[in-house]
């Protein structure tokens, strides 16, 4: 009975051994929280095509700190990279969203002066 | 029977192996999905517009190769087939707001040429509107000279005139110089008088100061003496002797006309010698240019 005890007790500590190395993935975090913080700031919650990612993100950062408060740091670091990538993608979906807008007004601006002149030459 | 359970347990054995071997040959929805949005990008405008994202999306994807080379289904290759899936959307995304920035730039620089080339074209329609106005307002100072050196040779000539004639301004006909008919013929006659084209030739010197487009009309009246057509013929013949002395004076022929009005046109009294006297005449009507 002892002797079946050994490995699994050597197996255990070498799992637990391993997750505790895996440092915190505290600049991944932070990465991570950065670019969501970026995408809310240009306001990717009101954009349509943003709010999807931005909510991801949310979810996952919150499910890494679970992670890291569980202390499963390696788990943690691959939601992190999650995480980073869907705020990256928010905050780029929220800057295209923005540069269409100003280029839909800037045609419709031009549109309306080549009216008026058109209707000022009349 | 031992070899019966020999066989067994190798079966499931090689059943599971084979399983696992399967299992790690197909690979996670997340890493298919990467591989579709990379090769969606590398096909787009990213290549030419977003060329650094795409090459992060393909180092992503490359990992994420690796990963499921080396570890299998996962949960770390998934997470990273997932970021991977994401780089190239974000490359996407770029491209689409490069796309839209550069038609923002094209579409603002040609509204800025627009206003340029209108303000040009409206600065040359002003220039051209000032030069017209420039020439008008040349043509009406000219106008203007004209009729004021009219006015002041008519003016001149009324002057010289009234010192020998009766010189009066008719609203409707101009100017009238009146000359007596005794002074100019004989009675019952239309060869002028010697005497009277010394008065004419003040009267054709008069004339010429005035503008050279006024008209003249020479007419010839006479009292109510006598048959009717004999005073018209009379009167005619006067006015016309009067009309080509002074063309010979100097005036010119197609200024000027001549008509005889008989009696019909009396300016007194014809029951008296006096009044008489002043139906019998001639006169000079100059009319301005309008």
């Amino acid at each position: 009975m002892k002797k079946s005890l050994i490995p699994i007790l050597g197996v255990t500590l070498l799992v637990s051994g391993c997750g505790a190395s895996f440092p915190v993935p505290t600049q991944k975090l932070a990465d991570a929280e950065s670019a969501n913080r970026s995408a809310r700031e240009l306001g990717a919650e009101k954009k349509t095509a943003a709010q999807l990612n931005l909510k991801l993100a949310d979810e996952e950062i919150e499910a890494a700190k679970a992670q890291i408060k569980a202390g499963d740091n390696r788990r943690a670091d691959f939601i992190l990279l999650r995480a980073k990538a869907d705020a990256e993608l928010a905050l780029a979906l929220a800057r295209e969203h923005d540069a269409k807008e100003e280029t839909v007004k800037a045609v419709d601006s031009s549109n309306a002066k080549q009216n008026a002149n058109a209707n000022g030459a009349k | 029977m031992m070899n019966f359970q020999k066989i067994r347990t190798g079966l499931v054995g090689a059943a599971i192996l084979t399983t696992a071997a399967c299992s790690s040959m197909v690979p996670p929805n997340e890493l298919v999905t990467a591989r579709s949005n990379y090769a969606r990008a590398s096909q787009g405008s990213a290549t030419r517009l977003a060329p650094a994202d795409l090459d992060n999306a393909k180092k992503a994807l490359d990992r994420a190769e690796a990963s499921f080379k080396e570890e299998g289904d996962t949960a770390e290759t998934k997470d990273i087939s997932y970021a991977a899936a994401r780089q190239a959307e974000i490359a996407e995304s770029h491209a689409r707001a490069m796309e839209a920035n550069q038609l923002k730039d094209t579409t603002n620089a040609s509204t800025r040429a627009n206003e340029v080339n209108q303000a040009q074209v409206t600065s040359a329609e002003l220039a051209k509107t000032k030069s017209q106005l420039a020439t008008q307002g040349q043509a009406l100072a000219t106008e203007r000279e004209r009729r004021e050196e009219a006015d002041r040779r008519a003016a001149q000539a009324a002057a010289d005139l009234a010192k020998f004639a009766s010189v009066k301004q008719d609203p409707v006909r101009g100017m009238v110089i009146t000359l007596s008919g005794g002074v100019l013929f004989e009675s019952a006659k239309w060869l002028l008088l010697p005497t009277a084209q010394t008065k004419l030739n003040e009267v054709a010197e008069a004339l010429t100061k005035q503008d050279k487009d006024s008209t003249i009309v020479v007419e010839g009246h006479t009292d109510s003496q006598g048959a009717a057509q004999m005073n018209q013929d009379l009167s005619q013949k006067r006015a016309e002797a009067v009309r080509t002395y002074l063309v010979s004076r100097g005036i010119a022929a197609d200024r000027i006309t001549a008509t005889g009005f008989g009696p019909s046109r009396s300016i007194a009294d014809n029951a008296s010698p006096e009044g008489r006297a002043n139906n019998r005449r001639v006169e000079i009507v100059v009319k301005q240019k309008p």
